[in-house]
């Protein structure tokens, strides 16, 4: 349940760099040492706070929090969850698993 | 990679703690630095911040008599003190209700002082003339004359000024049984001619306090003119003011009130709300002190034999949420309620606020209302807690397959997902609650967090044995063997201080991790150690309220997580089916 969270690529531009940089901290922060106390909550796998690490490791800042919050919403009781990985670089936005592996399934 | 993570870990651990210390100092400060010492003490006269009008032509070198002391005694129901008769300032104000600190027989809380005392802070009344007039005005000096021998809730009291040359000042006064006072400025003219005068109102601190509150509460000039909050900091008005105004900030609209605030305590000044007014702030650099208050943009022109008149209110007191809101209807001053710094989430602070004051006059305690808007809350959240529970227990259980599939198909996401759902759909797993719910209740932390800090309702709010303020850090001391040792350590070091019920928490801490599945990851593992200790440190210095809070929402947590245990291990012997439908895939 707790392994690594690959964290690939980097954000350009120093002032980028620092704030993912801060983010993925936050995130490292939560997954490790406040998370555990709450219990596992996760619906999906990767779960919320890896997957947060690993799209803004690898999208930076912006879209990769932007990921990130979507992933949040989505991670509520009335979605499906399960495998949902960071989309790659290539197809962010466009119809991806993740958009599939989410949305109504559980009609 | 593992050891790199403790260090973070720890790192940032150790960021949160001194960054809330430095955020947010405690009231444990020494007293106040005086603004300008040496220039307060003497008396000078009176240079209103105003631009082309004429100060008072009448100065320093007066008029009345004597500078003997004269004074009119205030003695309502919550405020009692005297009106400055030289001058007509009020100027010595105590709050009947409020102790500095948990001693009953400390001294009351005084809100207003005397200029030359030793943390001025006064209201005053004036009127400027228009350019190139040179009738005389009271100012400072001037020693008004009273139409009764004190001030109480009952009746108003007449002040009354000659300027000797055919106009008469009137201020009439009137208190109410709490912290508001009525003003109602007024001017005879028997001079013959017609006479324009700008009346004026205005707060004035000669001291800058030492803030109390750090980053979460706003302490210093405040206002909403134009239905706009401007809070400003002491700095900026000391580096915004320059000579001949000093004035470092204005705004012209109608109504509004402005003031100097502290964390609890409030003077503000609040013109008719009619009137069409110019809101300013500054630092009068000579006298060393920051005056906020409001000028008619018009001036009053008062025909021969008539009266000018403007009427307004004082507010001095303590800021209690339920009286600011009925001031704010009744009087209609616009969001006065703003004078509580409930914050940017003032949507969401405020509502728990009044849940929690409807809680405590119901059960008469804060400490127990706080109590039972946890429970409530928790009672709320566990239906999709227990889901939860369930949906990560199973979870858990089929994570090394996902683990093995992810390894086997690492080239082709499009089959590796669908085995995954696959796997999901035979093992009948979908996750319930998710993690949106948590951080929903994130929110909630933070009201209660901000509510004891910034509202007075809390201050000195006491809970069972030694805690008689649930917005103070714990009083008792683990390092002086909770007082057996009569020795303060935080003369050593203020990070010897770990009172009794931080340490409670930081056992619930740990009984919390103990019923959670234990971390398999080594370096979780090692965090986990570190983690009751770091809490405690962090919460040591906290409101005691938040901590006896989270201890209870701790323990509440860990009975969730028990009785969840036992229904889901009793529902484990059901078929399969019956914990969650299976996820089914579309195409």
């Amino acid at each position: 349940m707790s392994g690594n969270c690959p964290e690939t690529g980097s954000a350009p531009g120093p002032a980028g760099r620092i704030a993912s940089g801060l983010l993925i901290g936050i995130m490292h922060f939560w997954r490790i040492a406040l998370s555990p106390m709450t219990g596992p909550n996760c619906r999906f796998h990767p779960t919320c706070s890896c997957y947060g690490i690993e799209a803004v490791s690898q999208h930076g800042s912006l879209r990769g929090g932007w990921l990130t919050m979507k992933r949040i919403l989505r991670c509520n009781p009335w979605s499906a969850g399960g495998y949902d990985p960071v989309p790659p670089h290539a197809e962010t936005g466009k119809s991806h698993v993740s958009d599939e592996g989410t949305a109504g399934n559980r009609a | 990679m593992d050891i790199k993570r403790v260090i973070l870990a720890t790192i940032l651990s150790a960021l949160v703690l001194l960054g809330f210390d430095y955020f947010m100092p405690q009231s444990k400060t020494p007293a106040a630095i005086q603004g300008k010492p040496g220039a307060q003490q003497t008396v000078s006269s009176v240079t209103p911040p105003q631009q082309a009008l004429t100060p008072p032509s009448a100065s320093a070198a007066e008029n009345d008599d004597s500078t003997a002391p004269a004074r009119l005694p205030i003695e309502a129901v919550d405020v009692s003190g005297s009106v400055n008769l030289r001058g007509a300032r009020l100027d010595d104000l105590v709050l009947r209700e409020y102790h500095e600190t948990v001693k009953p027989d400390s001294p009351l809380v005084r809100v207003l002082e005397e200029r030359g005392g030793k943390e001025p802070n006064y209201i005053e009344f004036g009127w400027y003339g228009a350019p190139g007039q040179t009738t005389r005005l009271p100012d400072a000096h001037s020693l008004w004359k009273t139409n009764a021998p004190k001030l109480d809730s009952n009746a108003p009291v007449t002040l009354s000024w000659d300027n000797g040359a055919g106009l008469t000042f009137e201020l009439v006064l009137s208190v109410d049984r709490d912290y508001m006072f009525a003003v109602t400025q007024r001017v005879h003219n028997a001079t013959g001619e017609t006479v324009s005068l700008v009346p004026y109102s205005r707060v004035v601190r000669g001291y800058t306090p030492v803030e109390t509150g750090g980053m979460l509460v706003h302490e210093g000039p405040i206002s909403v003119i134009g239905g706009r909050l401007a809070e400003e900091s002491y700095k900026s008005l000391r580096e915004g003011s320059t000579a001949p105004n000093y004035v470092s900030w204005t705004k012209s609209d109608k109504g509004g009130w402005a003031g100097i605030t502290d964390k609890y305590w409030l003077a503000a000044v609040i013109p008719d709300q009619a009137a069409d007014v110019t809101g300013t702030y500054g630092f009068d650099t000579p006298d060393g002190a920051y005056q906020v208050g409001f000028t008619r943009q018009q001036p009053l022109v008062v025909a021969p034999n008539g009266t000018g008149e403007t009427a307004g209110h004082v507010f001095a007191g303590a800021k209690e949420v339920r009286l600011l809101e009925r001031y704010e209807h009744e009087l209609n001053i616009p969001d006065f309620w703003k004078a509580v710094d409930f914050g940017w989430f003032a949507f969401l602070t405020r509502p728990v606020f009044f849940v929690l004051d409807w809680l405590y006059q119901h059960l008469g305690s804060f400490a127990l209302a706080l109590l039972a808007f946890t429970l409530i809350v928790k009672t709320l959240f566990f239906p999709l807690a227990s889901k939860g529970f369930r949906a990560a227990a199973a979870m858990r259980e089929v994570a090394p397959k996902i683990q093995a599939i992810r390894e086997r198909y690492k080239d082709n996401p499009v089959e590796m997902n669908q085995k995954v759902m696959a796997l999901y759909r035979e093992e009948g797993v979908s996750p319930a609650s998710g993690c949106l719910p948590l951080l929903i209740q994130a929110p909630v932390f933070w009201c209660l967090y901000k509510d004891l800090y910034v509202t007075i309702e809390m201050r000195h709010a006491p809970f069972v044995g030694w805690i008689h303020d649930l917005s103070a850090p714990d009083p008792t001391n683990i390092f002086n063997l909770f007082g057996l040792i009569p020795f303060d350590p935080t003369h050593l070091s203020t990070m010897l201080w770990l009172g009794a019920w931080p340490i409670v928490y930081g056992v619930t801490i740990w009984l919390m991790q103990r019923s959670n599945p234990a971390a398999t990851d080594p370096v979780q593992k090692q965090v986990f150690m570190m983690m009751p200790v770091i809490f405690t440190l962090f919460m040591a210095r906290q409101p005691v309220g938040l901590v006896i809070y989270y201890c209870w929402n701790n323990l509440l947590t860990i009975g969730q997580q028990f009785v969840i245990k036992r229904v889901h291990e009793n529902g484990k012997k059901k078929p399969k089916t019956t914990i969650l439908p299976p996820v089914r895939r579309k195409g």
